[in-house]
C-alpha cells in the first residue's frame, strides 16, 4: 500500500527541486507539474476503495495523536484529493503551451505549492497543521494572481492579500482560543472535549472560524476580492482558483462545523448564508459584460449552492453538496480553460468580442457550451444529477421554510441559465468574424478540454460511479463519534 | 442607524471575547498534552530544549509547512518583482571608510553567531529560524555598508532549494528506517551534548541555511528594486 503522506510530499519536493533546474534543465520544468499530479491522481484513486471501508490514520514522526500530528485519510479527504489532483493534472497539461510570459519556472513552483496546500488541508487531522497548509494555499494564490506583473493583477493580488491575511489571522486567533481551552490541537481530541464546556464559550471561536474561512471560500459578504482576483489572473490560474482553492475553504468550514464543533444548530444559518451568496453571485454575474468576471461571479453563486446543500445537514444533502463540488470543479475549470484561448484569439475579455467564435473555434465553443449546460444543470451532464440530489434532499425535509428556500435557489438557477445562454448566443448566433487570426486552440489545450468534456458527460450519464464515495464522505462528516474513535484508537 | 447597528455587533463580540477568555485557565499547571511534552520530551527526543523538541519532533511536519511558507514568500516576491518593469536605480552615495571597514570586520562574526544559534538549537534557546534571521542580518549589513559588492542571487536560490530538499530527505530516511515520515531514526545520544537529539540538529542546519539564504534573497530582491 502506498503511504498517503506521499500525496503531500511529492508536489512539495517537486516545488523545491524546480528552482534548482534553472541551470540547464529549463525546458523540462513545465513537464514536472503534470507528472507529479498524475502520480497523485493514481495514488488517490488507488487508495479510494480501501479508504471507503476503513480510514487510514498516518502518524507523523511516529508519535500517536494527540501528541504528534496525524493525517486522517478518510473518504472525504480522498474525494477532495482525487478532484484536486485530477483538476491539477488537467490544468497543468493546458499550461504546457499556455504559460509563456513572466517568470515561468516560478509559476510552476507556485502552482505545485498551491496544490500541496490544498491536499494538505484535506488530509490532515490536526487543526494547526490545517492552518499551516491553509497559509500555503493562500499565499501561493496571492502570488499567482499577481504573477503576470500587470497593474490590474498586482492590484487585485494586493486586495486579495489584505482580505485573505485578515481571514487567516482570525482563524489563528480561533485556534489559539480553542487551544487555551482544551490544551490540544488534534481535531479528534478537540471534538471529544468540546461538550465539556458551555456553548456560550464556543460561540466566539466559531464566529472567527466562519468569518476567517468565509474569506477564502468567498461567502457573501466576504467575497469582494474574488471577481478581481479570478478575472485578472491568467486562465489556468483562474481555473485552479475557481475549481479548487475556494472549495478548500468550504471543506475547512465543514470540518470545523461538523466534526470539531458538532454545531448542528447553526445549519439553518449556513443555509441562509449559502442562499444569499447564491443570489448575490448569480445577479452580479448576470450584469457583467466581461466573460471572466461573469464566470468569477458565477463561482460565487455555485459556492452559495454548495454551502446551502451542506446546510441541509442530512446525509443526502451533504452528498449532494459534495457532488455539486465535483461538478463545479470540473465544469468551471472547463469554462475557464475554453475561454482562455477564446480571449487570447479575440484579444478582449468582452462578451461581445467573442461573437462568431462558434465557426472559428468549433471544438472549443462546443466544450464551452457543455460546461455551461452542466453548471446550469441540464441532462445528460454532471450538473444534472448533482443539482437534482440537492433539490431532492431539500424536499425530503418536508418543511415549508425549506420549500421557500428551494424556490429561491431555483430562481438563482434560472438567472444562471439566462446569462450562460447570453454568452452561447453571442458565440453561435451573433455577428460574423472576418479576421483570420481566430483559429482553433492548439492540441495541448484541446486534450485537457476533451478529457473534461468526457468526464462531465460520463459521470452525468452514469452518476453511480461516485455514489459510494459521496455517501461515505457524507457519513464521515455526520458521524463525529466515529471520527473521534478512528483517529484516537 | 448604521452606528447603532455596529455598536450592537461590537458589544456582542466583546461579550463573546470576554466569556471565551474568562474561562481559559491561564497560568494553571499544563494540560495532558503539555505535561506529556515536559515529562517525556527529553527521553523521547533527546533535546533538552523542550520548545525545540516540540517544534522539530512532535510537530515537525508543521515546521516543514512553515519553512515552505517562507520559501513561498520569497518565491512569490521574486515572481512578481521579476515581471515588474521598473529598473531605474537611484543615486548611490558611497559609504564612508569607517562603515565599510566595520562591515567587513563584523560580517564573518555575524555569520558565525548565526551558525552557533542554529547548531545549538536543541540545547539553548534559538534554532534554525532565529539563526537564519541573524545570518540574513549580516547580509543586510553588507548590502548597506558595501553596496557595490553583490552576491549572485542564484546561489541564494540554490541554498534555499537544497535546504528544503534536505529536510524532506531526512524525513523520508526516517520513513524508510522507522515507517514514519520525520521519524527520529538517529541515536539520541547523551542529553545536553552537542551531538545529541538525533535528526534535530541536522534539520536545524538545513533550516538555518535555508532561512538565512531566503531572507538574504528577499533583501537582495528588494534592494534591486529600490
Amino acid at each position: 500500500m502506498v503511504n498517503p503522506i506521499l500525496l503531500i510530499i511529492a508536489p512539495l519536493s517537486a516545488a523545491f527541486i524546480i528552482p534548482l533546474m534553472g541551470y540547464g534543465l529549463k525546458r523540462i520544468v513545465k513537464f514536472i507539474p503534470p507528472l507529479v499530479m498524475g502520480f497523485n491522481l493514481v495514488v488517490s484513486l488507488s487508495l479510494a476503495p480501501k479508504v471507503i471501508k476503513n480510514p487510514i490514520i498516518v502518524f507523523l514522526g511516529g508519535f500517536p495523536p494527540p501528541f504528534g500530528i496525524n493525517l486522517y485519510v478518510g473518504p472525504l479527504g480522498i474525494l477532495f484529493s482525487c478532484v484536486i489532483s485530477l483538476v491539477g493534472f488537467i490544468v497543468s497539461i493546458y499550461a504546457l503551451n499556455y504559460i509563456k510570459q513572466g517568470a515561468e519556472q516560478k509559476y510552476h513552483a507556485l502552482y505545485l505549492l498551491l496544490l500541496t496546500g490544498a491536499t494538505g488541508i484535506v488530509l490532515t487531522g490536526d487543526i494547526f497543521n490545517l492552518f499551516v497548509f491553509y497559509e500555503i494555499l493562500c499565499i501561493s494564490s496571492y502570488a499567482l494572481v499577481g504573477y503576470t506583473g500587470e497593474k490590474a493583477g498586482i492590484e487585485s493580488a494586493s486586495k486579495y492579500l489584505i482580505q485573505g491575511s485578515l481571514g487567516s489571522s482570525l482563524i489563528l486567533i480561533a485556534i489559539a482560543l480553542l487551544y487555551g481551552k482544551f490544551g490540544t490541537l488534534n481535531m479528534a481530541d478537540m471534538a471529544s472535549r468540546i461538550d465539556s464546556v458551555h456553548t456560550m464559550e464556543l460561540f466566539f471561536p466559531l464566529v472567527l472560524f466562519i468569518t476567517g474561512m468565509g474569506v477564502e471560500s468567498a461567502i457573501f459578504p466576504l467575497n469582494a476580492w474574488l471577481p478581481d482576483a479570478h478575472s485578472s489572473a491568467p486562465s489556468t490560474i483562474s481555473a485552479i482558483l475557481s475549481g479548487i482553492a475556494i472549495k478548500i475553504g468550504i471543506y475547512a468550514l465543514c470540518r470545523v462545523i461538523f466534526t470539531i464543533f458538532g454545531a448542528t444548530d447553526i445549519l439553518q444559518f449556513l443555509m441562509l448564508l449559502g442562499l444569499v451568496t447564491l443570489l448575490v453571485g448569480e445577479f452580479s454575474a448576470f450584469s457583467q459584460d466581461n466573460i471572466k468576471r461573469m464566470l468569477a461571479y458565477s463561482s460565487t453563486g455555485q459556492i452559495g449552492l454548495i454551502v446551502f446543500a451542506m446546510g441541509v445537514g442530512t446525509q443526502y444533502g451533504i452528498s449532494g453538496g459534495l457532488f455539486q463540488f465535483t461538478t463545479h470543479a470540473l465544469s468551471k475549470s472547463l469554462l475557464f480553460l475554453t475561454t482562455g484561448y477564446m480571449i487570447y484569439r479575440a484579444g478582449s475579455m468582452k462578451i461581445s468580442a467573442l461573437e462568431g467564435m462558434g465557426k472559428k473555434m468549433p471544438l472549443t465553443s462546443v466544450a464551452f457550451t457543455i460546461g455551461a449546460f452542466s453548471l446550469i444543470g441540464l441532462p445528460p451532464f454532471i450538473g444534472f444529477p448533482s443539482k437534482f440530489m440537492i433539490v431532492y434532499s431539500v424536499l425530503a425535509r418536508q418543511s415549508g421554510l425549506y420549500i421557500v428556500f428551494l424556490a429561491l435557489v431555483l430562481a438563482g438557477t434560472v438567472i444562471e441559465g439566462a446569462y450562460f445562454f447570453k454568452v452561447i448566443q453571442a458565440i453561435y448566433f451573433k455577428g460574423e468574424r472576418k479576421d483570420d487570426r481566430a483559429k482553433e486552440a492548439p492540441l495541448s489545450a484541446l486534450i485537457p478540454v476533451i478529457i473534461l468534456v468526457l468526464l462531465i458527460i460520463g459521470i452525468g450519464i452514469y452518476p453511480k460511479v461516485l455514489t459510494s464515495i459521496l455517501d461515505s464522505s457524507a457519513a464521515e462528516l455526520l458521524d463525529r463519534i466515529g471520527y473521534i474513535k478512528e483517529a484516537l484508537k | 442607524m448604521r452606528k447603532i447597528f455596529s455598536l450592537i455587533i461590537l458589544i456582542i463580540l466583546a461579550l463573546g471575547v470576554y466569556i471565551c477568555i474568562s474561562e481559559i485557565p491561564f497560568g494553571k499547571p499544563g494540560t495532558a498534552v503539555g505535561n506529556y511534552y515536559i515529562e517525556k520530551g527529553i527521553e523521547e527526543t533527546g533535546a533538552v530544549n523542550i520548545v525545540t523538541s516540540i517544534v522539530l519532533n512532535y510537530r515537525g511536519f508543521d515546521t516543514l509547512g512553515e519553512v515552505t511558507i517562507l520559501f513561498l514568500a520569497s518565491l512569490g516576491l521574486g515572481a512578481i518583482l521579476a515581471t515588474v518593469q521598473n529598473k531605474t536605480r537611484g543615486v548611490i552615495t558611497p559609504p564612508s571608510l569607517i562603515l565599510t571597514t566595520a562591515c567587513r570586520f563584523l560580517f564573518p562574526f555575524i555569520l558565525m553567531f548565526g551558525a552557533y544559534i542554529f547548531l545549538h538549537g536543541h540545547l539553548t534557546p534559538g534554532g534554525g529560524f532565529q539563526g537564519g534571521a541573524i545570518i540574513a542580518s549580516g547580509f543586510l549589513l553588507r548590502y548597506l555598508g558595501c553596496p557595490q559588492k553583490r552576491i549572485r542571487q542564484s546561489s541564494f536560490v540554490a541554498i534555499e532549494s537544497l535546504g528544503g530538499i534536505a529536510f524532506i530527505i531526512i524525513g523520508l530516511l526516517g520513513f524508510t528506517a522507522g515507517g514514519f515520515f520525520l521519524f527520529n531514526f538517529l541515536p539520541k545520544g547523551v542529553a545536553n551534548t552537542l551531538l545529541s537529539a538525533g535528526i534535530i540538529p541536522l534539520i536545524y542546519i538545513a533550516i538555518g541555511l535555508k532561512v538565512g539564504a531566503e531572507m538574504a534573497g528577499i533583501i537582495d530582491t528588494l534592494i534591486e528594486e529600490s
